[in-house]
């Protein structure tokens, strides 16, 4: 039975794109009294069909992540996030040629063979106040964070 | 005549470019991005050089387009006025929502994808030298409007995002009823192929420039400003040993002067 191996993985040091993001929402696209921060996470899905998901998780952080740099967490078929923000998840909807490369490095010149998939994914934790978060979340997504002819986007979760 | 070259943090070709605008006999200048942006109705013409501006962060283009510039040159564009994109200023375009010209982002410069005999075989950033083909009669868009239909030439590459994607229905079918396809990669005898290396980053249709419905704006993949001069030639080139001929390039630059001649 395969399991799915989700890695969050966020920078430690100041993140330039997402001040970027949060600049250009606030001063240029009229968001600055409803949103006060943007952060922003890698998301790789690693799909296995064997193994300790614990242990190969310890192994490809290892390969994706610079802990010089980045933190990370592992969730096992589960992805959660933490409350507090708007958890925008935005992939490419044609073919992901780094998740391609990724899936064939992992299986191929690093060992581990019990990979099957490889997805990749932004994650935009937009850190917005008032009552309709989720619609203000989706105005940003389809305004800025994606290009609906190559990007999809999801809001994951939204918890006051 | 007066042209300006807009500059984002991040543009790497606005001085070339302009060495390319004041060679034809045009006036311009530099304008940074944080200028006010209603400065820009006394200019007669535009240039978006390349380059990464704001770093390509979130996708290429998109940061750009939001900036108070983009609107003044929405507003340009409307007065017939010629903007061409170069590159960057091609994805900058497309985001703002100049091209293809219906206001809305109807279309994707995405991640270059390399297809030959039906399999990948390389992503991402390229550099090369290719072959494009005019694809319009003479005058219809700005920035070939002293191009023959057909007229073959050869200029550089240098991009990551140049593949045109869209799930537009029928926008394909719109530019090339419409004549809004500009250039088309192809190879040395002005064949399409729709593969690696005549496609060269797997762009539909092999679609390397459009323009606007009117003509007046006009986006590029190629740039044309790398290959202004005969000496900018690769060596291969036998006209890079004849430094006082013109490059391929420099009728870009020509047919908007041109066009601003016709236009004014």
């Amino acid at each position: 039975m395969s399991q799915k191996i989700n890695l969050r993985v966020w920078l430690k040091i100041p993140d330039a794109e997402a001040a970027t993001v949060k600049n250009t929402l606030v001063r240029r696209m009229g968001f600055g009294d409803v949103l006060y921060d943007v952060k922003k996470e890698r998301l790789f899905s690693i799909e296995v069909d064997s193994g300790d998901p614990q242990e190969l998780a310890k192994g490809f952080a290892r390969e994706l992540v610079n802990e010089n740099k980045e933190s990370y967490k592992v969730l096992i078929d589960e992805l959660r996030f933490e409350e507090g923000y708007v958890p925008v998840w935005v992939a490419l909807k044609i073919e992901d040629g780094e998740a391609i490369s990724t899936q064939e490095r992992l299986r191929g010149r690093l060992g581990f063979t019990s990979v099957v998939n490889v997805k990749r994914a932004t994650i935009w934790k937009l850190y917005l106040s008032g009552m309709d978060r989720v619609a203000k979340a989706r105005e940003i997504a389809e305004g800025l964070l994606i290009n609906p002819h190559k990007d999809t986007y999801e809001i994951l979760d939204s918890k006051p | 005549m007066k042209i300006a070259v807009m500059q984002f943090p991040g543009t790497n070709c606005e001085h070339e470019t302009l060495v390319a605008v004041k060679a034809v006999g045009m006036d311009g200048e530099i304008f940074r991005w944080n200028r006010s942006a209603g400065e820009l109705s006394s200019f007669d013409g535009y240039f978006i050089p390349g380059g990464f501006s704001y770093q390509d962060r979130v996708r290429a283009g998109a940061i750009a387009s939001k900036e108070p510039v983009m609107q003044a040159l929405k507003e340009e564009a409307t007065k017939g006025k010629p903007i061409i994109g170069i590159c960057n200023g091609f994805q900058i375009l497309v985001e703002a929502g100049l091209l293809p010209g219906t206001g809305k982002i109807d279309m994707a410069l995405a991640q270059n994808v390399m297809v030959s005999n039906g399999k990948i075989v390389r992503r991402g950033y390229y550099c090369d030298w290719v072959n494009l083909r005019h694809e319009t009669p003479p005058r219809r868009c700005s920035g070939s409007f002293i191009m023959e239909r057909g007229s073959l030439f050869k200029i550089p590459i240098a991009h990551g995002e140049g593949n045109l994607v869209t799930s537009t229905p029928k926008l394909m079918e719109m530019l090339n009823d419409e004549e809004q396809v500009v250039f088309r990669y192809c190879d040395k005898n002005g064949r399409i192929k729709t593969e690696f290396p005549v496609n060269v980053n797997g762009s539909t249709e092999s679609i390397a420039g459009i323009c606007s419905p009117e003509g007046n704006v006009l986006g590029m993949m190629p740039h044309p400003e790398r290959a202004f001069f005969a000496w900018q030639l690769p060596a291969f080139d036998p006209r890079k040993q004849r430094p006082d001929e013109p490059g391929p390039g420099r009728r870009v630059f020509e047919s908007v002067k041109r066009y601003i001649e016709v236009n004014a």
